[in-house]
């Protein structure tokens, strides 16, 4: 290459580097180090082990998802003390204990600088007292505000082609802050009052990705068959337990066994119904906040459907919720701090309520049968 | 919140709730869902009320809350006994001292799930480290209180105290 073409090599690489946007990082810098201190008692250096110690949490505290993650979860089996079945956390938890607990403890960085035990990271993500003052840190975790939450929305939007997971994530990161605890109560996290509208913003794309993207009619029919085929596949119709002995088990149920067993032919009538595509079809759906109409409604087309109702499906979410987790505004003007949870910024927040619909379904081949029915049932009442 | 969990934990009362540790103690996020399910039916109404430094949630009785209080009277009336003790015990405290309360017993109960027996002493420190909001003789206090009232497993008057 000659010294001319070489120079010109050089200046197009140039050039286009700095046509390129620069790069930006996926999330930007936490500003933790803005909370004032003296509400958290911490140091920097306190600050710095927290931030490595949720990044750990934030990272692993679904790696316990069964697979096709909340589709299947019904078949966690029950906890031996009673109380209901197990939770994808609860496999987590026994994941960072098991399997990642040489990854964690023996890694060089954490060995030099921070010491974190395995168990230090499963307390944050179950909730357990272990993680002492660490459970300031779980909104972060778990939360309206969570990271997996403002990660998840951004991402299904991408991915599912749409727009209505989009928030500005830049701005209410950057507006995170910590809030002194009053009238005896501990300080917690919430946001600046400039961040508010950004709050809004999360609160809203996550409404609009559940009504528009994932209580699809047919993504949620797609849960069903999911569920029955999974229930066929397993011993037993249930995923082995998160204990020592078998979590090993529990681990080999992957998306990619499940996608081969279905490929064989595995997983019944509803395994046939996903490898041809050929799924439930929704014969009638109440609104989403139900009325008591709807409430008769639904009840007549129950009865009217009789063995041709295949399936219920509830499609129930709350968009915002009010209490011990809700979305605290923090105001500093002119040396007057209030704070207020967002509910009491936002119009649209404070109207949203919460979601109780429910999906009725019928096999393919009655769909005309059915909506014949459902039409009859309908009508009787108007 | 609270109530719930104190109904669930120390009553038994099945309500189907996973409570975990958060900042203001043993919390699940279906609670909420549920109130505000209670509130699109307008079975209870929330409203914020603020005092210096903060808010919180008032909640009250719904327009509907008759005509919903009816549908679910079999269950109600199966559990009022165990919904009377926790209003009795539990219903004049502050929600600081509930969250203390809460959080108590949710140590209390993570000691006996993992067959550990602690001293007042020991249970107290814990809850410190998770509170350290709290001054240590008022947790010892509580911590006190509530195991004589024999609400407490990991320390209960029977147990002897390891260490």
């Amino acid at each position: 290459m000659s010294d001319r073409s070489q120079a010109r090599s050089v200046e197009d690489q140039r050039s286009r580097s700095e046509r390129r946007p620069p790069r930006q990082p996926l999330l930007p810098p936490t500003r933790t180090r803005r909370i004032p201190q003296p509400i958290l008692t911490r140091t920097d250096t306190g600050f710095r082990r927290n931030r490595q110690l949720v990044r750990l949490g934030a990272l692993l505290h679904d790696v316990g998802h069964a697979p096709f993650s909340h589709a299947s979860e019904e078949l966690f089996p029950d906890q031996e003390d009673g109380e209901g079945n197990y939770a994808h956390e609860q496999y987590s938890a026994a994941i960072v204990r098991g399997p990642l607990k040489a990854a964690i403890e023996d890694h060089k960085l954490n060995q030099g600088n921070y010491g974190f035990t395995a168990d230090d990271v499963a307390a944050l993500i179950e909730g357990s007292a272990a993680a002492k003052q660490g459970i300031f840190w779980r909104d972060l975790i778990t939360g309206q505000m969570d990271a997996d939450r403002m990660d998840y929305l951004l991402r299904d939007s991408h991915h599912a082609g749409v727009q209505y997971g989009r928030f500005d994530l830049r701005r209410l990161i950057s507006t995170v802050t910590a809030i002194p605890g009053a009238d005896g109560r501990p300080p917690r996290l919430g946001i600046e009052y400039g961040g508010w509208h950004a709050a809004e913003g999360l609160v809203l794309a996550r409404y609009f990705m559940f009504t528009q993207v994932y209580f699809h009619k047919t993504r949620v029919a797609y849960d069903i068959h999911l569920r029955e085929a999974l229930k066929e596949m397993l011993p037993g119709g249930h995923f082995p337990r998160p204990t020592p002995e078998e979590l090993g088990q529990y681990l080999k149920w992957d998306d990619w066994r499940v996608l081969g067993l279905l490929a064989e032919g595995k997983g019944g009538e509803h395994g046939s119904l996903l490898s041809t595509r050929n799924h439930y079809r929704l014969v009638f759906q109440t609104n989403e906040v139900q009325t008591q109409t709807d409430r008769e409604k639904l009840t007549r087309v129950r009865e009217k459907l009789r063995d041709l109702l295949a399936e219920e499906m509830p499609a129930g979410k709350s968009w915002y919720k009010r209490d011990d987790s809700d979305i605290a505004v923090y105001r500093n003007r002119d040396g007057q701090k209030t704070v207020a949870p967002l509910s009491e910024y936002s119009n649209v927040v404070r109207h949203l309520g919460s979601r109780d619909q429910i999906f009725v379904y019928c096999r393919p081949e009655h769909r005309r049968e059915a909506a014949k029915r459902v039409e009859e049932a309908i009508h009787r009442l108007a | 919140m609270k109530f719930c969990y104190l109904l669930q934990t120390l009553r038994g009362v099945p309500l189907g709730y996973r409570f975990t540790l958060y900042s203001y103690g043993p919390f699940d996020s279906t609670v909420l869902s549920d109130l505000n399910t209670a509130e699109t039916l307008r079975a209870v109404e929330s409203n914020v009320t603020f005092y210096s430094g903060g808010y919180g949630y008032r909640i009250s009785k719904g327009e509907r809350a008759d005509s919903v209080l009816q549908f679910a009277a079999p269950l109600l009336d199966k559990y009022r006994p165990d919904i009377e003790w926790v209003l009795e015990q539990f219903g004049s405290h502050g929600s600081a001292d509930l969250e203390l309360e809460g959080t108590i017993v949710y140590v209390d109960r993570e000691a006996v799930r993992s067959s550990e027996r602690l001293s007042v002493d020991q249970l107290a420190q814990r809850v410190r480290d998770v509170k350290p909001h709290f001054n240590e003789d008022y947790i010892r206090e509580k911590v006190s209180t509530l195991r004589e009232h024999g609400l407490l497993k990991s320390c209960s008057n029977a147990a002897t105290a390891r260490g």
